[in-house]
């Protein structure tokens, strides 16, 4: 897979009295496995909706592979953005309208196809292989709303994977997840970076979704870049404490780092 | 039968129909207000057209087009206002230019106020001939965005995101919205077409699985509405858009509680 490199420079989101994002270079080699964490309102899903272009920031650039998204024209722009898969928040979608778990997965070759073109036999077996590869096949013919938390995870990115991106943008994929989903979800993420080389930002609160192989971590506090680097170097609770205030305990479990909690005043 | 009322039938599954199909959209893109403001838009376009001696068809078509249009400039999460307020706010203001468009009018106003309620008698022959080639727009646009407009209802964030020719297919989308709502509105009543939209979608989003099953029992619903109100007024001698939102109204309440008694989960 060739593609899927990000380049952000000197990029302001907010009012003027009011800055909610504030990114002087950040720059994403293409294949690279990127978390981007940080508290509740430090910027992180505004980060990646600006890497997808989907908010106009009031300076700046931001290039997917050399080309700036938020400069092109409209049809120009839409054939950019083929190469972005994107998982939003739940608000975002909407969970509750009876489409299949097929018709959703085959939303990913929407773009794909030029507009007024059907979807042809290659898209429907493309589609059938993400279902498949997502262990969905049971569940193609329920509906998405029926679906529970994960399932629905896991059709979002059967969705995303479809349209074969070269970036994949995931925000908060496991928020409202029990841990043995956020495991999975995690998994099937690494796996899917591991196997098709897609470059994945992942924006998540809780740093034990991010998995071994994510070797880049963007640490972000109200609306600025804390740190960028390997999570030996970020991920420490010196770094952590920073970010999220207090003194947190944090710990390296199968080799992925769990916020455990505040250290309780005068504890050890 | 007297003739006319085959022609009046005819009028009924059409504009039915119609409306079924883009309540689809209108349901499922969670723009209830659009439908109430974009009638009440084309209800004005109207009491001016007939003002200023204009062809209300015509300007009252443009005008809800146009409107309608510009609302796509809302786009979601990108405005401080939530859409459905900031429509609320201009639905009421629509209403009110109406109501001073209907204050202005010198004599009798009792054709203009059939607009709010609809009505049987509005059904000419030039009416039949607008109100199918609007119907007949729309099932074209529907059948070839099929595909883009399935990914704009489940979400416009990601549809955006991912290279979908979002904002086209959306504008195009509202321009036709206010074409049926404005050409629609005096058989059915400016007051009582959003029923018409709303109802019979959001019964077919309780029964049906899948965009093909909704879009179908949307539409039938749609025309059973009609025709069940049409046949209600002309034999009743009652307002046609009230036995409509009535007929409409029952059809989502059936459509409601065979779902919560039958127990289905998809």
């Amino acid at each position: 897979m060739t593609g899927g490199a990000l380049a952000l420079q000197d990029i302001r989101v907010g009012g003027p009295s009011r800055t909610i994002l504030q990114i002087d270079r950040l720059e994403i080699p293409a294949g690279d496995f990127v978390g981007i964490v940080g508290t509740n309102g430090a910027g992180k899903s505004t980060l990646l909706k600006v890497c997808a272009g989907l908010i106009r920031p009031a300076s700046g650039s931001a290039k997917l592979d050399g080309n700036d998204l938020l400069r092109l024209s409209g049809w120009r722009r839409c054939s950019l953005r083929q190469r972005i898969g994107y998982i939003p928040q739940s608000a975002e979608y909407n969970a509750d309208l009876p489409f299949t778990v097929r018709e959703v997965v085959s939303m990913g070759r929407t773009s794909v196809r030029p507009l007024l073109a059907r979807l042809n036999a290659e898209d429907h077996a493309v589609v059938c292989r993400w279902i498949e590869a997502l262990g969905l096949s049971a569940r193609r013919d329920q509906t998405f709303r029926s679906l529970s938390g994960g399932e629905q995870q896991k059709v979002l990115i059967a969705r995303a994977m479809a349209q074969d991106p070269r970036v994949l943008m995931l925000d908060e994929p496991c928020a409202s997840l029990d841990f043995h989903w956020r495991h999975q979800i995690s998994e099937i993420v690494e796996r899917l970076h591991r196997q098709t080389g897609v470059t994945v930002l992942l924006v998540s609160h809780d740093t034990s979704v991010l998995p071994p192989t994510c070797r880049r971590i963007l640490l972000l506090a109200d609306g600025r870049l804390l740190g960028d680097g390997g999570p030996e170097a970020i991920l420490t609770p010196q770094m952590l404490a920073r970010a999220y205030g207090g003194d947190l305990v944090a710990s390296t479990i199968g080799g992925r780092r769990h916020v455990l909690g505040v250290r309780p005043d005068g504890g050890s | 039968m007297d003739p006319f009322f085959y022609s009046i039938l005819l009028a009924g599954v059409i504009a039915g129909a119609s409306c079924g199909l883009l309540g689809v959209y209108i349901v499922g893109l969670r723009l209830p207000f659009v439908g109430v403001f974009v009638s009440h838009t084309a209800m004005a376009g109207t009491v001016y057209s007939y003002l200023l001696g204009l062809d209300p068809t015509l300007c009252a078509t443009s005008i809800s087009a146009l409107t309608a249009m510009s609302l796509a400039a809302i786009q979601p999460g990108k405005t401080r206002i939530d859409s459905n307020v900031a429509l609320a706010i201009l639905f009421s203001l629509m209403l009110g230019v109406t109501f001073l468009g209907i204050g202005l009018i010198q004599g009798s106003r009792t054709e203009i106020l059939g607009l709010l309620w609809g009505s049987i008698l509005f059904v000419r022959t030039e009416n039949l001939v607008v109100i199918t080639a609007a119907a007949g727009a729309l099932a074209v646009f529907a059948i070839l965005f099929n595909k883009e407009l399935k990914a704009l209802l489940f979400s416009r964030s990601i549809a955006s995101a991912t290279g979908v020719h979002e904002t086209f297919v959306y504008s195009l989308f509202l321009a036709l919205s206010g074409v049926i709502l404005a050409v629609n509105l005096p058989l059915i009543g400016g007051l009582m077409i959003f029923s018409l939209i709303s109802n019979p979608a959001a019964a077919a989003y309780q029964l049906c699985r899948g965009h093909r099953a909704i879009v179908a029992v949307s539409v039938a619903f749609g025309v059973l509405s009609t025709a069940g109100g049409f046949f209600l007024s002309y034999f009743l001698n009652l307002p046609t858009g009230a036995c409509i939102v009535l007929v409409s109204t029952l059809l989502f309440a059936l459509s409601a509680g065979y779902r919560a008694l039958s127990g289905r989960s998809d």
